[in-house]
């Protein structure tokens, strides 16, 4: 199936991601811990199939920051986390990537969407995905992503991607670490408010970049639909893989205490989903093949965009 | 005007009962924490206030575990990329919330109307992660931002400063200094490890050496095991001429929440704080994982 979404990007054809999980878990209501993944597998698995009814061609894992360091980093060290930590917290990572898919694949199954859509399993930065400044080295960041890849690829992703990367470093280490498990893999940027990455890093440098280690297909991300609008467009031309946008709405609300990235935006109704399928539809004219949706985004507004794109007919998979 | 009450209980040599953990407690209770909820459940929080002073606690903390402007503008590259696409109010978030947590601290005060003198600490902790000395600001910045902290938690009537589980003694120097600068008495409690250091791996010695010329008015140890807590009051107390205090957590930090366990129930926890008493603690709570009935269990050291 995979090879088929492929084909599809490589002509112009648009594939359709989902939205928003973690966003939208928490603006359901789910206590936000081991991202939703132990407490509430229900409702995780309930909104992945809320996607794949809503059309999305590609789903997402719902692990997004979700990695050993989220847990290890409010501890001193490893012998404090052993000393008063919970049991079970160096392994805790790798435990929720392995459930995150089966949540995904169970969605699929009920959906009836198996063989038509595919599984995504999402890396992101290794640490916030707001501070390149704390970006690991290369080696690091690529021993540690290789690590979380070889879990999605011991459960069968049909591919890797990276959302919300800030530095073409950490990037290209996580882009080898897929490829080095033989998984396929996408990356997504966040932009900064300059329209570069966040890093400040020119676009067109981390496009190249990773177009040149393997990617298959790019795309832009966590930044206001604008934005979006403004990075595909001077992309457009200079950019031979399939790229593609998933915005945010409304505004980031980090909460009052927590440290990693938490899932909270808010004044998400001033992009309702018809005027965020317009708007994202638009995209398609400079170049977009990869569409979805980004914090703060649902299934209605996957919704809006796939009856906008089966409009025309032209969508594959459907 | 509570706090020269407390004060002079110390004098006395009798024991202050702090209270226990209130965003454990807020958990417990099967509420999310993170968010204080002092904005979404004020009722809620208060009534944790006044479970603890019915309990008997002479000093409630604020609600107000690492609240500062560093935590909301952390989650940002920089104040172009806050501006951007961040919420709006992020500015002065936190100084609202320091507010009505010392607000929501006086009324459970108010509402309970105690017989007895019961003050209300404003609860400031590091400003970066309060186990990661390695990420602590500058002495600057550390000076501005609890200049700004002091100053919120002052104007809205807190009666001290109870500095918890900080982790070296250049940041506690720092806040001391500025609260003291802010007219608040301060009471420092440091987090410590299994061997009784500072997370930094500096000594009471040293801690009490710095602190106390410059009028500290307690020294305490917190959110470590019990027995940590131990290891850090021996260290502690044959240095301290001021009063030295104790609180420990119990069970198991599950981040971002916490795993309750039976390890120590209330009557245990007695037993420990007893050994802290006789090694010279006179200041005794509980942090994270206790509950009302763990601070109601120590009335006897109470009465002493």
């Amino acid at each position: 199936m995979y090879k088929q979404v492929l084909s599809s990007l490589e002509r112009k054809r648009p594939i359709l991601l989902d939205g928003a999980m973690g966003t939208e878990l928490v603006r359901r209501g789910v206590r936000w811990h081991k991202h939703g993944l132990l407490t509430d597998a229900p409702a995780v698995r309930e909104l992945h199939a809320e996607y794949l009814t809503a059309g999305a061609d590609v789903i997402r894992t719902n692990t997004f920051q979700l990695n050993p360091r989220i847990y290890l980093n409010v501890f001193r060290n490893s012998e404090h986390m052993r000393h008063i930590g919970a049991p079970g917290l160096h392994e805790l990572a790798e435990r929720l990537l392995r459930i995150s898919v089966q949540l995904a694949r169970e969605a699929m199954i009920r959906t009836r969407r198996d063989g038509s859509a595919v599984i995504a399993g999402v890396l992101s930065p290794l640490e916030h995905c707001f501070r390149p400044d704390m970006a690991p080295p290369a080696d690091v960041a690529r021993r540690e992503h290789q690590a979380q890849a070889q879990v999605f690829a011991e459960e069968k992703v049909d591919l890797l991607l990276l959302d919300g990367m800030n530095t073409i470093r950490e990037a290209k280490a996580a882009l080898k670490a897929g490829l080095a498990v033989g998984l396929p893999v996408w990356v997504g940027f966040v932009l900064g408010p300059e329209g570069d990455l966040l890093s400040r890093e020119p676009l067109l440098d981390a496009v190249v970049e990773i177009e040149r280690e393997g990617a298959d297909a790019v795309f832009f991300t966590a930044a206001p639909p604008a934005d979006i609008a403004k990075a595909l467009r001077r992309m457009k031309g200079s950019c031979s893989l399939p790229c593609g946008g998933l915005a945010q709405i409304g505004r980031f609300s980090p909460p009052s205490w927590k440290f990693e990235f938490f899932p909270q935006f808010i004044d998400t109704d001033e992009w309702p989903a018809e005027r965020y399928a317009s708007e994202a539809y638009r995209w398609r004219e400079d170049g977009a093949s990869l569409l979805g949706g980004g914090f703060g985004t649902s299934p209605q507004h996957i919704a809006a965009l796939r009856a906008k794109l089966d409009h025309d007919d032209r969508s594959p998979g459907r | 005007m509570s706090y020269r009450a407390i004060a002079e209980r110390l004098d006395r040599g009798q024991v202050v009962l702090l209270d226990g953990g209130i965003g454990t407690e807020i958990l417990r209770r099967n509420v999310t924490w993170a968010d204080h909820q002092l904005a979404d459940r004020p009722d809620f929080v208060r009534d944790i206030h006044a479970d603890y002073i019915r309990a008997g606690a002479d000093v409630i903390s604020t609600n107000s575990f690492q609240l500062c402007q560093r935590a909301f503008f952390n989650h940002f590259r920089d104040e172009a990329h806050r501006r951007h696409i961040g919420a709006r109010d992020l500015e002065s978030r936190a100084d609202e919330l320091l507010t009505a947590s010392v607000r929501l601290a006086q009324e459970a005060r108010d509402r309970v109307a105690p017989p007895r003198p019961v003050a209300v600490a404003a609860a400031v902790t590091t400003l970066e992660w309060c186990f990661r000395p390695d990420l602590a600001p500058t002495v600057e910045n550390a000076r501005s931002e609890y200049e700004r902290i002091f100053r919120t938690v002052k104007a809205a009537g807190a009666d001290l400063v109870l500095l918890e589980t900080i982790n070296s003694v250049t940041e506690a120097r720092a806040a001391l200094e500025q609260a003291n600068d802010a007219g608040l008495p301060c009471w420092i409690s440091f987090v410590c490890d299994d061997r009784g250091l500072l997370f930094t791996g500096e000594s009471f010695a040293h801690a009490v050496s710095t602190l106390e010329p410059l009028g500290v008015g307690a020294i305490l140890l917190n959110c470590a095991p019990p027995d940590d807590i131990t290891a850090g009051l021996n260290q502690l107390s044959p240095h301290a001429r001021i009063p030295i205090g104790a609180y420990a957590h119990v069970g198991r930090f599950d981040p971002p929440e916490w795993m309750f366990t039976d390890e120590y129930p209330p009557a245990k926890y007695l037993e420990v704080a007893t050994t802290w008493h006789s090694i010279g603690a006179r200041i005794l709570g509980g942090c994270c994982g206790t509950t009302p009935e763990h601070i109601a269990a120590l009335d006897p050291l109470h009465m002493n």
